[in-house]
């Protein structure tokens, strides 16, 4: 099976009041169209994220209302953080089983100022168990605070080994156009912003962002930016906190399954985007899938292994703790990001030699997992 | 399918775990099947509410308006299983032993667990 990623489009994130989720994704689908070479009238499946904003039961079919088309299939999806790259992975079944030729895959949501940010926290943090997790007050940063304390006490770290990472992405976001939030900020400045669960403080933590983002898998490429999807691979061991095995989430066994499909080995891999709604995130992710050794991926930060000239170039665009998280269309910033980097579109950014690419997503706590490599398009 | 034993989340003040009969894996959350071997034949054990503590965290912005700081910790019970409670010994940390008592939530009265370091 061959598919192609043959089109991205990601709007700026931001706090950016006006349109509605379903217009958001109009906003990026219209681009991702127009980048692959497509017109509406070419796409013949559609896949959709969830919007915790406006949720329905039919989000695929309200977005190609919305848009004016067509399909002959469509349909929502949703695995938390993991959504964005769980339906590449079914996009691309799509269209090596030629179900459909062209499918157009959308998420978008006004999420910072659509809702209260208590109803943001309140709806995010039913990822924790409805009976056994949830009564005891918790949220979604407590959760990851939880993790980022065992990290912290099982390596014996403070809480500055974490904060290099944030200031990485910031440093990325600084060059990226259509970042949420790039003036550069220090070790110190994540250290002394304020806390939100010990050990972690706001600029630890993701924002909540207005924005969306795009793609088209198509079962030949269209142009010469057309990237071949050389493997994906997914894990789902558990979904809460309670039931999570430390070091065995699942990413290693996503990341492992992505990579022998597309039979490359991590020396192969010229480009990253790892998802990183809190610094921890982004640390337990990278340990896990073997980039940086137990307890040392904020030290790996520091040092400028994550830099455009860096080991690991990862999250060039600032990823959503610069970038900016407006839910689903947040882990697609990476994706979209990497196939940048492919395309040698990147600019000063720009990572040399760029062949292939890595992007990594997980849903809920560390629960749902999805790795998929890209590489550079042959015609 | 794990046997019908109450715990705190029915009323009853204690924590149970659920032992599988064929691997002896641990669980703290229900499940019809052992996640490790499949095993249907799963035993609910009340738990003996000791372990170690591997994490805490003070929430200080929660989801609910009303609602003060929480505080919360991740104890690896002497079972196995990872449990989450609150914590109402501010010097709890990981690394501690902690033990279990069931006490009202702040906002809702209800008897939760929460942990405290073992005398």
């Amino acid at each position: 099976m061959t598919a192609f990623l043959t089109g991205v489009g990601l709007t700026a994130f931001g706090r950016q009041p006006g349109p509605s989720s379903v217009e958001w994704q109009v906003a990026a689908a219209s681009m991702a169209l127009a980048d692959a070479g497509l017109d509406p009238d070419d796409v013949d499946g559609v896949i959709s994220g969830y919007s915790t904003v406006s949720p329905h039961l039919m989000p695929a079919d309200v977005f190609c209302e919305r848009f004016g088309i067509r399909p002959a299939v469509a349909f929502g999806m949703s695995s938390g953080g993991a959504t964005g790259l769980a339906m590449l992975t079914q996009a691309a079944a799509l269209v090596g089983s030629r179900a459909a030729r062209h499918v157009l895959v959308v998420a978008g949501e006004d999420r910072a100022s659509g809702q209260a940010r208590e109803t943001s926290t309140k709806v995010l943090a039913q990822v924790g168990h409805a009976r056994y997790e949830v009564p005891l007050g918790g949220t979604v940063p407590a959760y990851y605070a939880l993790l980022a304390s065992r990290y912290l006490w099982t390596y014996g770290l403070t809480p500055d080994a974490l904060a290099h990472l944030p200031v990485q992405m910031r440093r990325h976001a600084a060059s990226r156009l259509g970042a949420q939030f790039q003036k550069p900020i220090t070790v110190a400045e994540v250290l002394d912003s304020r806390p939100v669960a010990d050990p972690l403080r706001l600029l630890d933590c993701c924002p909540v962002s207005d924005g969306g983002a795009a793609f088209v898998i198509s079962a030949a490429s269209t142009s010469e930016r057309s990237l071949v999807v050389a493997g994906t691979g997914q894990a789902h061991r558990h979904q809460h906190l309670s039931a999570l095995e430390m070091g065995a989430s699942g990413a290693a066994l996503a990341a492992q399954r992505a990579v022998s499909e597309a039979g490359v080995m991590w020396e192969d891999v010229d480009v990253y985007g790892i998802y990183d709604s809190f610094s921890v995130t982004v640390a337990l992710l990278l340990e896990e899938l073997g980039l940086a050794p137990a307890g040392r991926a904020g030290a790996y930060a520091a040092a400028g292994a994550f830099e455009v000239d860096g080991r690991y170039p990862m999250n060039t665009h600032g990823g959503l703790l610069s970038y900016g998280h407006c839910g689903v269309g947040g882990g697609l910033a990476h994706l979209c990001e990497v196939a940048a980097q492919l395309r040698s579109e990147r600019g000063a950014s720009q990572v040399a030699d760029c062949e292939v690419g890595y992007v990594h997503a997980d849903g809920g706590v560390l629960s749902a997992h999805v790795g998929v490599v890209l590489r550079r398009g042959r015609r | 399918m794990r046997d019908q034993v109450l715990d705190w989340t029915s009323g009853e003040p204690r924590l149970v775990v659920s032992r599988c009969t064929r691997c002896g894996a641990y669980d703290y959350l229900p499940r019809e099947h052992c996640a490790v071997c499949s095993g249907e034949d799963l035993l609910a054990v009340p738990a003996d509410g000791a372990g170690l503590c591997v994490a805490v965290t003070l929430l200080h912005v929660t989801a609910e308006p009303g609602r003060g700081p929480v505080r919360l910790c991740l104890v690896e019970l002497d079972e196995g299983p990872v449990v989450m409670g609150q914590v109402h010994d501010p010097h709890l940390a990981p690394g501690y032993r902690a033990r279990v008592e069931f006490l009202p939530d702040d906002r809702t009265s209800a008897p939760v667990p929460s942990f405290t370091r073992e005398a």
